[in-house]
């Protein structure tokens, strides 16, 4: 069999310099992602540093703030009752993830790193993946794409993050706590993830050794109203075609303030800053939805297994918005 | 006396026989068992989907830890030819540097752990050669195999009758590939001794796996022995030899210990075939009043480079309704894809969604009811012959399930049903499906505490064979299920057919049937041969047998127990060899008809978003004398799932330059979920059928067929727009 080494450190320190110091190096939290990739020899590293062990689980409310620790897992949070009652919709995300057996296994900071489901990416037999072989080319644009995105997406890359939570994360400005040998360094969780670009290999901001210590969820307002609407293909244990979470407060008919991301479309949870612009001091009414749909599907990168993604992903939000609102 | 005594047996919802082995994890798949220094094989599979290997580097693999041997075409055994069985197997692997399709068998490495071999296999470098590649079914250069089974049929003369028609449907209906995935991976345990070979093998027809087997390695086919006592499910995938099977042979042999070669689920989207894709033209002609006046159904399905297929879709609208005239034609073509296979219904759940979809557009076309034109074209007898049917109760299956359904609430009108954002519909289809039977035999027993057993070599895939085949041979002995103990699944007992075509309990029925009555026959005679018996002088049909005794009938103080007779003649036990074969249907004078069904099905369709969702399903069937209720049910409710599956959500994908399956993983192949299955209601309509002694017809792929049209049709109800291809995903329903 292939061999690498397993080390579980018991302090943040330990294994922060365990990882560091080996460039073939990585943590191992739930594995629910790392270990299928490991086995499907996509992944290869020297040195998994358990860390499921260290003291980062659990959830504490800081003011208007709730602090997860990064090892608490999916099921954990997803019974917190402040984010049941602040912010149902992040409770709603995390249910409509994976499955229960998943969810008791996988961490909030791992669900956060969590791989491209893209089939070309996850098959090593496939050579073109500048994901997985940086200037290999993108064997998904040119073949069956369904499963992919069209916002953040170009010709070198299509993969979609298919994480339900940080859809709802992102509406909120979750901020990431990382932790490295340096100190701590805070990044909010919309510059978190890095656009494909000519890098598709790079996912987000995390320099090797850097270790996810907590999230930060900012709660909003009391009398906020949220929902996280989730479309797929079957009904259960599946990936999103589209997702919509949106958080609104209203006065009456007209929407005050609102937070809108979307799942299923981009290269990285994507955050509706034109939508919510629309929606702010909007009548909650057809006309606003739409235009706040089009604000969000903006220059979509299309093939044609994905085109009808950028109607059904406005449809999604239309949805989303008629429902939170009414 | 061949007659059921204890009809009380049969037909109750009696529990598996082998359920408590089941549930307590005794019953041992193939994947269970372990020898003493076993080795582990993994394969390595083309990354081309067609040309010539140029070369292969095993050097890395050979020196990885734990390797014992490397097997490629170079160093390969030369095998002897796979003799067809029923149809073709393929040819033993690795006989030369040919690619045919993407993921074909190039190497195959054993080691001392299935981690070590895993490993190894990834280090094995191959050069390919590439030729361009046939992946598209409209490619004109492919070969294309027209009535490829003889079996096109035509009668009266449909050019004229679709001419004249006052109301005519053209349209074309597809189907994408499906997969089998039974849940069970496929596994082969192959262990040599001397010149004798056991195989512990995932299948479903153990004596085609040892005939195939013994020709490939040149030894009698008593030398090889297969055991398949239990598989986890097959679905049609266990119908041939895959190639699997000889390179695990192969490799017990060149390294002299037992080797176990497990597939991964990966390997079975490519190893063990899929459900052809299919393409189906249908025209239809009819009165304005809706009564058929010709069908034309044309279909055109896929071969692998090297194999053959039995898909009849076609054949569905040649027995389905009352038409004078019809034409059917299947045609083949050869791509460079891994084998099309068996899968639940082969063709007849493709056919039916073509014929079934057309049916209701005429409904529409005319304005009738779509239960009322499937009434008003009922086929009263057979429709291609003109001869009765053996049974056939699909009026039933139409009128009872609209009943239970509540077909008389739907609002005729498109998109009159609402629930919010959702749009109701009600759709129907009938199911008229396919019959098959092959010989088969059994060995009954019985022994000195009067208890029974029974010998076959076929297996049971998980559908009951072993439960409702004690309850036969109890129902025909006079004993209590308690008493019968069935043994299957083991190559070395009286001779078997395959466990697939919905034809095995007929198959296996008549040769017990036929095993029970000739043991009894004998123990009359023995008993005959005693002046003291009671029984003595009484002739066979006189006899009556109950509570494990015989006696005559009408005095059933005159009599004495089969055990006693053993006794009373020092016998431990007396057998008798039952074999059946199918009549034809000139001896018979009448048409075998296989079951017949009707799907009631509601849908909820998301208006905006393309939402479609199953809200219930009646699902009534003929499937004659039903032997086991619970057990026909959940053949019957597992058929209901793969039809929701077929209908939105299975479609092996293929990459359209490489030939790769891209969705070969349950992550990205999708089949339902619970929450994707509503309610089903399952019912059983019929009386047993007139073609075997026994009275069934078997009911293990008809819950399948139908689902998928009566969807389609439900959603035409609901929206206006027709489903024409499968699966029928969101993007295809969105306006």
């Amino acid at each position: 069999m292939r061999e690498f080494r397993y080390e579980r450190p018991s302090t943040v320190a330990e294994a922060i310099r365990a990882v560091a110091h080996d460039p073939e190096a990585d943590f191992l939290a739930g594995g629910t992602t790392e270990v299928d990739l490991m086995k499907d020899g996509v992944f290869h590293p020297d040195l998994l540093v358990d860390i499921t062990r260290l003291p980062l689980r659990g959830v504490r409310r800081n003011g208007t703030m709730l602090q997860v620790g990064a090892l608490t897992t999916m099921e954990e949070l997803a019974a917190d009752r402040t984010l049941m009652e602040r912010a149902p919709f992040v409770v709603e995300a995390l249910l409509r993830g994976a499955s229960v057996q998943l969810r008791n296994m996988a961490t909030i900071g791992g669900n956060l790193l969590q791989r491209t489901r893209c089939r070309y990416f996850r098959d090593p037999a496939v050579p073109a993946c500048n994901k997985r072989e940086p200037g290999s080319g993108c064997e998904a644009v040119n073949s069956v794409a369904r499963m992919h995105a069209i916002l953040g997406a170009s010709p070198a890359c299509i993969a979609l993050h298919a994480s339900d939570m940080a859809v709802p994360l992102s509406a909120l400005d979750a901020v990431v706590h990382i932790q490295s040998e340096e100190g701590e360094r805070l990044v909010p969780l919309t510059q978190f993830y890095l656009m494909p670009g000519e890098t598709p290999d790079r996912e987000n901001v995390l320099r090797h050794g850097e270790l996810i210590t907590a999230v930060d969820i900012p709660l909003p307002p009391e009398g906020t109203r949220s929902i996280y609407l989730k479309i797929r293909d079957r009904a259960s244990y599946e990936f999103a075609l589209t997702s919509a979470a949106v958080a609104v407060v209203m006065d009456g008919p007209v929407i005050k303030e609102a937070r809108v991301a979307m799942g299923g479309v981009g290269t990285i949870p994507w955050r509706g800053f034109e939508a919510e612009e629309v929606l702010r001091e909007a009548p909650a009414t057809p006309d606003t939805f739409r235009s706040a749909a089009d604000g969000m599907i903006r220059d979509p990168f299309i093939v044609p297994g994905t085109a009808f993604k950028v109607e059904l992903a406005k449809r999604t939000l239309i949805r989303a918005l008629t429902e939170v609102t009414s | 006396m061949t007659t059921i005594q204890q009809p009380r047996i049969l037909g109750a919802g009696v529990d598996r026989v082998d359920g408590p082995l089941k549930v307590t994890g005794q019953a041992r798949y193939p994947n269970d068992f372990n020898l003493p220094g076993m080795a582990y094989a993994a394969v390595v599979r083309s990354t081309i989907p067609s040309g010539r290997i140029r070369r292969i580097d095993t050097t890395a693999a050979v020196k990885s830890p734990g390797v014992l041997e490397v097997i490629t075409h170079e160093n390969a055994d030369h095998l002897g030819e796979a003799p067809a069985t029923f149809i073709k197997n393929p040819q033993p692997p690795l006989q030369d540097d040919q690619i045919r399709f993407y993921g074909q068998y190039v190497a195959v490495v054993v080691a001392d752990t299935q981690q070590n071999a895993t490993a190894a296999a990834r280090l094995i470098d191959v050069e390919y050669d590439n030729h361009e590649a046939i992946l598209d079914p409209h490619d004109p250069r492919a070969e294309r195999i027209k009535d490829p089974w003889g079996e096109d049929t035509a009668w009266g003369d449909v050019r004229t009758a679709l001419k004249r028609a006052p109301v005519m449907i053209d349209q074309t209906y597809t189907t994408s590939e499906n997969t089998n995935n039974p849940l069970g991976l496929f596994t082969t345990l192959a262990s040599w001794d001397g010149d004798t070979l056991t195989l512990h093998d995932s299948n479903q027809w153990p004596n085609m796996i040892q005939q195939v087997v013994a020709a490939m390695f040149g030894v009698p086919r008593d030398a090889v022995r297969v055991l398949t006592p239990f598989v986890g499910g097959g679905f049609g995938a266990g119908l041939r030899c895959w190639s699997h099977i000889p390179l695990a042979v192969m490799a017990a042999r060149h390294v002299g210990r037992p080797v176990k070669l497990e597939l991964t689920r990966p390997e079975m989207f490519t190893g063990l075939g899929h459900r052809t894709s299919s393409i189906n033209w249908i025209r239809l002609g009819a009165t304005r009043d809706g009564r058929l006046t010709a069908i034309e159904h044309e279909s055109l399905t896929t071969l692998p480079l090297d194999g053959d297929e039995y898909e009849p879709c076609s054949s569905v609208s040649a027995s389905a309704y009352a038409s004078p005239s019809v034409t059917t034609r299947d045609q083949q073509v050869r791509l460079n894809i891994p084998w099309t296979n068996f899968m639940r219904a082969p063709g007849d759940a493709q056919g039916n969604f073509a014929l079934e979809s057309a049916i209701d557009e005429l409904a529409w076309e005319v304005g009738l009811d779509p239960l009322e034109i499937r009434l008003l074209n009922y086929a009263e007898v057979d429709p291609k012959t003109g001869r009765p049917w053996s049974s056939n109760a699909l009026r039933q299956c139409l009128e009872v399930g609209a009943r239970r359904f509540g077909w008389s609430n739907r609002n005729p009108e498109i998109g009159s049903m609402r629930d919010g954002h959702e749009l109701v519909g009600y759709g129907v289809a009938g199911v008229s499906f396919f019959w098959y039977q092959q010989p088969c035999s059994a060995k009954v027993i019985v022994r000195s505490d009067g208890s029974a057993y029974i010998r076959s070599a076929v297996t049971d895939i998980g559908t009951g064979t072993y439960t409702i085949m004690s309850q036969l041979a109890a129902g025909l002995l006079g004993l209590e299920v308690s008493q019968v103990e069935m043994q299957l699944g083991d190559s070395s007992m009286p001779v078997g057919t395959a466990a697939g075509g919905s034809g095995l309990t007929a198959a296996l029925g008549s040769a017990v049937h036929d095993g029970c009555g000739r043991l009894i026959q004998k123990f009359v005679d023995l008993a005959g041969t005693d002046p003291f018996s009671p029984l003595a002088g009484v002739p066979f049909e006189d006899v009556e047998v109950s509570e494990g005794r015989l006696f005559r009938k009408g005095e059933p103080t005159r009599g004495e127990s089969l055990a006693r007779i053993l006794a009373v003649h020092g016998l431990t036990e007396l057998s008798a060899d039952g074999s059946s074969t199918p009549n034809t249907p000139e001896q018979m004078g009448m048409t075998p008809a296989g079951a017949r069904g009707a799907r009631f099905v509601e849908v909820r369709v998301d208006e905006d978003l393309g939402r479609v969702r199953v809200a219930r399903i009646v699902t009534v069937n003929d499937g004659g004398r039903i032997l086991n209720e619970k057990l026909a049910r959940s053949q019957i409710l597992g058929g209901t799932v793969g039809g929701v599956g077929m209908a939105l959500f299975e479609d092996t994908v293929t990459d359209k330059d490489t030939g790769r399956i891209a969705n070969a993983t349950f992550g990205d192949y999708l089949i339902p979920v619970n929450a994707d299955i509503p309610d089903v209601h399952v019912e059983f309509v019929g009386e047993p059928d007139a073609f075997n002694p026994i009275g069934v017809k078997g009911v293990g792929e008809i819950g399948l067929v139908g689902v998928a049209a009566a969807i389609a049709n439900g959603i035409f109800h609901a929206t206006g727009r027709r489903m024409r291809s499968l699966p029928i995903t969101m993007d295809a329903v969105m306006e």
